[in-house]
């Protein structure tokens, strides 16, 4: 004879309490905690390198790098001089809160003020896995094409951010611009869009103003 | 393709479960999977197989209860829509649309047969 025991708790219950524990340790830290998301070749590591060249003139940063395989993409930001922990995840298509959680007693970054989570390039698994961050950010990437936020809408749904990537690319490619930010508002009508270049610096200015606001307002 | 991800923590927290209960060889679990949780039954299913394959919870059986999205227009009410689309706006108002149902990831019910078998089960 079995027995049939009444759950009802979350799936990623585990992942949640994780989560939430994070998120408390960066509250009680003052760090403010960005996880961005992607499709492969959106140019996340390309904005974080922009992005901290920037900060990092004023505030620690530190940044977590996930990816299947390589450490690629860490030695890119630590050329620049700034720490940076890649997390392989040997396979799996996202990041989750213990990862975090383990990855960053192995990096020792110390005291930060802000900390930048490059998940690993996919528009479908992060959506569902919280790391403790204060919000996620989507880059969608000019040469992506504008049908993407139709077919994964639910990362534009749930994303405070949303960085239009590549600007410089805008006179060469066919993208309706009005149209997908149009439609990002709609997925999202509480959700931020910035265009932004890394090459150019067009955008840059504005999205890391908006990221030390956060920060202001995070430790009050 | 996190289905492998997400079948291997049912498995994990199902075992956990039944452990919380005097252990035993797990029979059934039930989950809701909601048609805005970017969770695909059908390789969810596939995964689960997997998942349990070679381990004491193989041949269980997963049962997914799938949960159509219920969205709600707070002004107009039940928002009609197409199964599949995702519809974030009540259009013909522009007001914030509800998410009522649909975004469900939630294990409900493990089954098992207790270690020691004979006796009759404390349901």
């Amino acid at each position: 004879m079995s027995q049939a025991v009444d759950v009802r708790t979350q799936v990623l219950e585990a992942n949640r309490r994780a989560a939430a524990a994070l998120r408390e340790q960066f509250v009680r830290a003052g760090t403010l905690v960005v996880n961005l998301i992607s499709s492969p070749g959106a140019g996340k590591t390309t904005l974080l390198e922009a992005t901290v060249a920037r900060l990092s003139r004023n505030f620690q940063v530190g940044l977590l790098v996930g990816d299947i395989a390589t450490e690629r993409d860490a030695e890119r930001i630590r050329r620049l001089g700034l720490p940076a922990y890649q997390i392989l995840t040997g396979g799996a298509c996202h990041l989750d809160a213990r990862q975090v959680e383990g990855a960053l007693e192995k990096a020792g970054f110390g005291a930060l003020d802000m900390l930048f989570i490059e998940n690993v390039g996919n528009l479908i698994c992060p959506t569902n896995y919280d790391l403790g961050e204060d919000f996620k950010v989507v880059l969608l990437s000019l040469t992506e094409g504008d049908d993407k936020r139709f077919k994964y809408p639910a990362i534009f749904a749930r994303a405070q951010v949303a960085l239009i990537t590549k600007m410089d690319l805008a006179p060469v490619v066919q993208f309706d611009l009005a149209a997908v930010e149009q439609q990002i508002r709609t997925l999202n009508p509480a959700g931020e869009i910035f265009r932004v270049s890394a090459r150019t610096g067009e955008g840059m200015e504005a999205w890391c103003q908006r990221l030390v606001r956060q920060l202001a307002a995070k430790r009050g | 393709m996190h289905e492998t991800a997400i079948a291997l923590e049912i498995l994990r927290a199902s075992q956990e479960t039944v452990a919380q209960h005097g252990g035993g060889k797990l029979v059934r679990v039930k989950v809701a999977v909601g048609e805005l949780a970017a969770v695909e039954p059908e390789l969810l299913r596939y995964a689960w197989e997997a998942a349990t394959a070679g381990t004491s919870a193989a041949g269980a059986q997963l049962e997914v209860a799938f949960c159509p999205a219920v969205q709600r227009c707070p002004s107009c009410g039940p928002v009609p829509r197409e199964p599949g689309a995702w519809v974030p706006l009540w259009l013909s108002c522009g007001a914030p649309l509800l998410v009522e149902r649909g975004t469900e990831l939630d294990l409900l019910q493990v089954e098992f047969e207790p270690d020691g078998g004979g006796h009759e089960p404390s349901r």
